[in-house]
């Protein structure tokens, strides 16, 4: 009887070996793939896992060990001396019943381990970045080392078909002070496959920037955003932000995807020379409405996007008595080419603004910029870009804004990815102010920025 | 037995991941999908079947050869593209889990769970193979 639990325990132990060894090529880590940090974090992991693994089947046998031992005395010590299967033939032999039991832990201990990763709770990300430079890059006339911004965005899983999206910002103003901003509070109904409408406060859906990267730096290969496509209260000239309805959707047709918005929402207003998002409500009922038309291509052209965009807004200036009320109307196009290489991107918005209260005249301006991004290999990518803006000085619109003057901006850019999710970035720019007070100032900036 | 899965890991770090294998796309027994439509799942811009709300499952221990042969893409480019996807759409990246066996477990209890292994189990929808 013993030899036969030598038998055994020698079957046992050998199983073990199969089912660990099986467990093991399961979990293989992902250390032969290009040296990368996150690769190597990956493998530890991996590796501690299969070592737990191991542990686990490890005691799991030798409890079995030692049940077969107590089996094998008792049965020893028995009146009959019996084979413990004699008279039930259909019954599973120990073998099988360890095999079994081995088959059942591993498994536990895989549902155990997708349970625990699947239960992780409220996703939550964000983006935080810190500069310095001979001039602060949202406020020019500060320098030295600042805090850009600290963000979180939360997509909470409410179920299949509602979705949501809260952004809270933290930054620093031209005082230094620490401000606070919901940017973002939107919650979706998910019609059909990519078509979501959204309430709430968004992102305006125009030209290709303003929803591609807003705060999100760490993902933007430049340093900082076009200057007139800045948020509303570091100086832009467009509502980057709008509350109310918002209808976005991306339908693939053959290799290529047609995406669409559509939005209406609260007009703006400009106080304190800036525009404002009327968050809480327009007071007089104004509204902006809104499209963008784009056209993602595949195959040979993967990587690029081309579109249009419009928009309409009834805009008072509550500085001024009596409100001066100007309709801002706005037609833009872009262009964005986005590959392992290569990162274009362009934008133009020509705008055809006219007094409503005192009625005027129509005004003609534009704005737009090009930028263009080489990835090199170690991580390495270098970008240019050229921002301009032809701003009509006449029209209330712009003449309102603190930052409604022309200008045109040259910058050269490096940015090092030292991995995933951190970057560092470096930025030459002059900027020249063309009418109101004509002026120019060059910048050297470096920024490092994060996200997680 | 120490010494054993001691040799038995050191043999798998010495030999690396098998990225030659073939490579099984496979899905909850209430999913259809087709082939093409692999691509679209796990970047986020296919996220029902039917009625079925789909949950592409990232296998980490496969994901080198499901990037390289079924997406084309780098392990940043792709990464990078969910951030943008959540920051913009609001969604939620895959899932990562460890193993064949922890993909193909949550899988095999998850109604719309896709994932990709090495392995092909027969309880579960096959959508393409690698």
């Amino acid at each position: 009887m013993q030899g036969g639990n030598n038998d055994r325990a020698r079957a046992g132990r050998g199983w073990l070996a199969v089912a660990t060894f099986l467990a093991v090529l399961a979990a293989r880590p992902l250390w032969a793939a290009p040296d990368d940090t996150a690769r190597m974090d990956a493998l530890e992991r991996r590796l501690d896992a299969s070592m737990k693994l191991i542990r686990e089947l490890s005691q799991r046998v030798e409890q079995l060990q030692k049940q077969l031992a107590h089996q094998g005395i008792a049965n020893s010590a028995g009146p009959s001396g019996a084979s413990p299967n004699a008279g039930t033939a259909a019954a599973p032999s120990p073998d099988e019943q360890r095999i079994s039991a081995v088959e059942q832990s591993v498994q536990q201990i895989a549902l155990s381990t997708s349970d625990r990763a699947a239960a992780s709770g409220l996703p939550l990300h964000g983006f935080a970045d810190v500069d310095a430079g001979t001039h602060n890059p949202t406020f020019p006339n500060l320098k030295g080392a600042d805090i850009g911004s600290m963000e979180f965005f939360l997509t909470p899983r409410l179920g299949d078909r509602t979705r949501a999206l809260f952004e809270l910002n933290f930054e620093v103003d031209s005082s230094g002070d620490v401000g606070v901003d919901l940017e973002r509070a939107q919650i979706g109904y998910q019609l059909a496959d990519s078509t979501t409408v959204w309430l709430g406060r968004f992102h305006t859906p125009y030209g290709f920037w303003n929803t591609a990267f807003h705060h999100g730096l760490q993902i933007a290969t430049s340093l900082r955003r076009p200057a007139f496509l800045e948020f509303e209260d570091h100086g832009g000239i467009m509502p980057a932000h709008t509350v109310g309805a918002w209808l976005t959707s991306a339908q693939r047709i053959g290799d290529g995807r047609l995406t669409y918005d559509v939005y209406v929402g609260n007009n703006q207003r400009i106080r304190g020379g800036m525009l404002d998002m009327n968050s809480a409500g327009s007071a007089h009922g104004g509204a902006i409405v809104g499209g963008n038309l784009g056209w993602l291509f595949g195959g040979a052209l993967d990587g690029l996007k081309v579109g249009v965009d419009a928009l309409s807004s009834r805009i008072e200036d509550v500085d001024t008595t009596p409100t001066i009320v100007t309709r801002l109307r706005s037609y833009g196009t872009y262009l964005a080419y986005d590959t392992d290489r290569w990162e274009h991107i362009a934008e133009f918005h020509l705008f055809s603004n006219y007094g409503l209260q005192p009625a005027g005249a129509t005004y003609h301006s534009h704005a737009g910029f090009v930028q263009l991004g080489y990835r090199m290999p170690d991580r390495f990518t270098l970008y240019t870009r050229y921002e301009r803006t032809v701003l009509q000085q006449a029209d209330n619109y712009f003449q309102a804004l603190n930052t409604g003057g022309s200008y045109h901006r040259e910058a050269l850019g490096l940015r090092y990815d030292l991995d995933l999710a951190s970057a560092l970035k470096m930025e030459l720019a002059t900027t020249r102010f063309t009418d109101r007070t004509p002026m120019s100032y060059d910048e050297a900036l470096l920024q490092y920025a994060i996200r997680f | 037995m120490r010494l054993l899965a001691t040799t038995l890991l050191t043999l798998l770090l010495a030999n690396g991941p098998a990225l030659s294998g073939e490579l099984f796309i496979v899905c909850h027994t209430d999913v259809t999908l087709q082939s093409a439509d692999v691509r679209d799942l796990f970047l986020g811009d296919k996220q029902f079947s039917g009625s079925v709300h789909l949950v592409p499952v990232d296998n980490a221990a496969q994901q080198p050869a499901f990037l390289e042969r079924v997406l084309k893409m780098s392990a940043a480019k792709y990464s990078t593209g969910w951030t943008k996807k959540a920051f913009r759409d609001g969604l939620t990246p895959p899932l990562v889990l460890g193993s064949d066996a922890e993909a193909l477990a949550y899988v095999r209890r998850t109604s719309g769970a896709c994932t990709y292994a090495s392995t092909r189990p027969a309880d579960l929808s096959l959508v393409a193979s690698f």
